[in-house]
C-alpha cells in the first residue's frame, strides 16, 4: 500500500491522527491551517487497516491509497 | 485572449442586479445555460464571472488567497462579524482566526458533542404528545441555535441563553440581504437593526467571557479554544475578536444547519419506503449501542446517502464569491483584477453529467469520482471547516428522532418549495409536517 496526501485540501482536522496515529501526524503551519503530515508512506500490513479508515473518514479526502494488487 | 461572453438583459446604469435579486437561483442558470463555462454580468458596478463545469470549479477552488479573495467579495459581512474579525482582519490575521476557528472544531473536540445534541433534541420533543403539526422550519432554527450554543459555547452559556439572544441573533441575520452585497452600509432599517444588535451581542458575550476569565473552570469547549487562540506573536485575541469568532461560528452553522435539517424531514415525510429503510438501519444500530457512541454515528449508509441527496438537491449555501486581486487567465480567458468570480453550488448539482435526471431526488445516486461536482461544503483551502460538525449534526438529530416518530406532509407535496430570498437557501415557510409517535 502506498498513500498520497493532497495537502491543498487539509485544514488539519485531525480524524487520520485519531485512526492511525502511528502513520499521520498533523503539523502547525506559520501561516496556514496546520496540515497533515505523513510518517511512513509505506506502512506495514498490520497498520493498513487503521490507514484505511483514516482515508475514508478524513472529511476533505486528503488521503487516497494505493492498494498493492491496483 | 478569448473574450468572456456578457450575459444578455443588462441595464444601462445596473446592470443584472435587479433579475439577481428577484431569484438569483434562476439568474445563474440562465447565465450559464446562454454562455456557457464563462458568464459575466454586471450587479450594480461589480462585474462578475460566473465559472461552471467541473474544471472552472476546481479552478476557483484551488485559487490563492493572494489572487482570489474571499475577504473582499464578502465584505457584506464584516458589519455582522464586527471590526477586525475574519473578513475585515489583515491577512495574517484572518488566518490565525480560521485556524483557531476550525481548531475549536476538530474531531478530538467533536467526539463529546453527539450525546450533546440528542440531549438537546429528547428535550426538544419530551412535551410533543403521541401527535401533533408542526411549521418545522422555526422549529429547526431554534433547535440548532440550541445544540450549537450548547456544544460550541458550552453548558454555561447554553443554559443562560434567554430570548433576547435569540432575537438579537436573527436581526443580525435578517441584515443579510442581496443587497447587502451590494453596499452594506446603506440607510435601511434592516441594516441599522443588525447594528444594534451586533453591539448588544457583543455585551453579552464579552460579560461570559469576563465571568470566565474570573472563575477557576476549565471549560474544553469552542468558546476556550478562542479565549486561549494566540496570533503568531504570541498574543491574544481581543473581547471583540472572541465576539466576532462566536457569531461568525454560529452563523456559519446556523442557517445552513437548521435548513438542511428542514429539508432532511421534508424528504423524509414525501418517501416512506427510504425512511423505513433507514429506520431499520438506525434499529440494527441501537441494538449493539444503546447510547449511540460517536462511532456508531459514523457508519450509517443509509442515512448518509439520503443526506447526501438533500445537500446535493437543496444545499444551503447556492453560489460562493471571490474576489480577483492579481489578474488571472482561465482556458485562454484572461480574468482582470478587481472583477469577481463566482460559483453555483445548486448550477453544479444540476449538472446531468455528473447527476443524469437531475432535477429527481434519488438518494441512490452515486458520488461521482471528482471532488469538484457534488460540493455542499465547497472545496479546497476554504472548505468549510464545520462539515464533519454539521454530518454529525444532522446524525445525531434524526437518529433520535426517527426512533421516537413518524412524519407526514400536511400540505400539497409540491407546495413544499425552495424560498430563495434569503442568502441561504431554505424551505418555503411554512414548512408543515405532522408527526406520530411510533408504537415499538
Ligand atoms: C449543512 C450545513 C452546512 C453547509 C451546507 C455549509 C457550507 C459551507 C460552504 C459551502 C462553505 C465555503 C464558503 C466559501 O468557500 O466561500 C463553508 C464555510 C465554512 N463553514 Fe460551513 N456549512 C455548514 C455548516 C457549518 C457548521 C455547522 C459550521 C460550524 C459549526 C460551519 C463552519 C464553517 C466555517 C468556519 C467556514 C469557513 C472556512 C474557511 O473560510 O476556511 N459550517 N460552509
Ligand atoms: S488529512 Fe484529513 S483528517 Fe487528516 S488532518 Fe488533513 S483534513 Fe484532517
Amino acid at each position: 500500500m502506498k498513500i498520497r496526501v493532497d495537502l491543498d485540501l487539509c485544514q488539519g482536522h485531525s480524524v487520520c491522527i485519531d485512526e492511525a496515529p502511528e502513520v499521520f501526524s498533523v503539523e502547525d503551519q506559520l501561516d496556514d491551517y496546520p496540515k497533515v503530515k505523513v510518517l511512513n508512506f509505506q506502512p506495514s500490513a498490520e497498520l493498513q487497516n487503521q490507514v484505511r479508515l483514516a482515508a475514508r473518514y478524513c472529511p476533505n479526502k486528503v488521503i487516497t491509497l494505493i492498494e498493492d494488487n491496483e | 485572449m478569448k473574450t468572456i461572453p456578457i450575459v444578455s438583459g443588462a441595464k444601462p446604469d445596473t446592470g443584472h442586479i435587479e433579475e439577481y435579486s428577484a431569484n438569483f437561483v434562476q439568474f445563474l442558470l440562465r447565465a450559464e445555460a446562454e454562455c456557457g463555462v464563462l458568464a459575466e454580468y454586471n450587479l450594480a458596478g461589480q462585474e462578475t464571472i460566473l465559472l461552471s463545469g467541473v474544471e472552472a470549479q476546481e479552478f476557483f477552488f484551488r485559487g490563492s488567497d493572494e489572487n482570489l479573495s474571499r475577504a473582499a467579495a464578502y465584505q457584506a459581512m464584516v458589519p455582522v462579524f464586527g471590526p477586525g474579525v475574519i473578513f475585515d482582519a489583515p491577512p495574517d490575521k484572518m488566518k490565525s482566526q480560521l485556524k483557531i476557528q476550525v481548531d475549536a472544531l476538530r474531531y478530538q473536540n467533536m467526539k463529546n458533542y453527539a450525546p450533546v445534541i440528542a440531549q438537546e433534541v429528547e428535550d426538544w420533543i419530551a412535551d410533543w404528545g403521541d401527535e401533533g403539526e408542526l411549521d418545522f422550519m422555526d422549529e429547526f432554527l431554534e433547535l440548532t441555535i440550541h445544540t450549537a450554543t450548547h456544544c460550541l459555547l458550552g453548558k454555561d452559556f447554553r443554559d443562560k441563553m434567554t430570548a433576547e439572544f435569540k432575537t438579537l441573533y436573527r436581526d443580525l441575520e435578517a441584515g443579510l440581504q442581496a443587497i447587502a452585497f451590494v453596499d452594506p452600509y446603506m440607510q435601511q432599517p434592516i441594516f441599522e437593526q443588525r447594528d444594534r444588535a451586533r453591539e448588544r451581542l457583543e455585551e453579552i458575550i464579552t460579560a461570559m467571557i469576563d465571568e470566565r476569565r474570573n472563575s477557576d473552570i476549565e471549560y474544553n469547549d469552542a468558546l476556550a479554544t478562542f479565549m486561549t487562540g494566540t496570533y503568531a506573536d504570541g498574543s491574544c485575541l481581543t473581547s471583540t475578536e472572541v465576539t466576532g469568532l462566536v457569531i461568525a461560528t454560529i452563523f456559519a452553522g446556523h442557517h445552513t444547519s437548521s435548513g438542511t435539517s428542514t429539508w432532511m424531514l421534508t424528504e423524509l415525510a414525501r418517501h416512506p419506503k427510504e425512511t423505513a429503510a433507514i429506520v431499520e438501519e438506525l434499529n440494527a444500530i441501537y441494538q449493539q449501542d444503546e447510547t449511540l457512541s460517536h462511532n456508531a454515528l459514523r457508519e450509517m449508509p443509509k442515512m448518509e446517502s439520503f443526506l447526501n441527496e438533500v445537500l446535493r438537491v437543496h444545499p444551503p449555501l447556492v453560489v460562493l464569491m471571490r474576489r480577483v486581486i492579481n489578474d488571472i487567465e482561465f482556458d485562454g480567458h484572461a480574468i482582470p483584477a478587481g472583477k469577481t468570480v463566482a460559483i453555483s453550488i445548486f448550477g453544479s448539482h444540476r449538472n446531468p453529467e455528473y447527476f443524469p435526471n437531475p432535477e429527481i431526488f434519488d438518494p441512490s445516486r452515486t458520488e461521482p469520482e471528482t471532488m469538484f461536482a457534488y460540493i455542499p461544503f465547497g472545496g479546497g483551502r476554504h472548505k468549510c471547516g464545520g462539515n464533519a460538525f454539521a454530518l454529525l449534526q444532522q446524525k445525531a438529530i434524526f437518529s433520535a428522532l426517527l426512533r421516537r416518530y413518524s412524519f407526514e406532509i400536511v400540505d400539497q407535496s409540491d407546495s413544499y418549495v425552495d424560498d430563495l430570498s434569503g442568502m441561504v437557501l431554505r424551505p418555503k415557510s411554512p414548512c408543515r409536517l405532522r408527526y406520530k409517535r411510533r408504537v415499538s
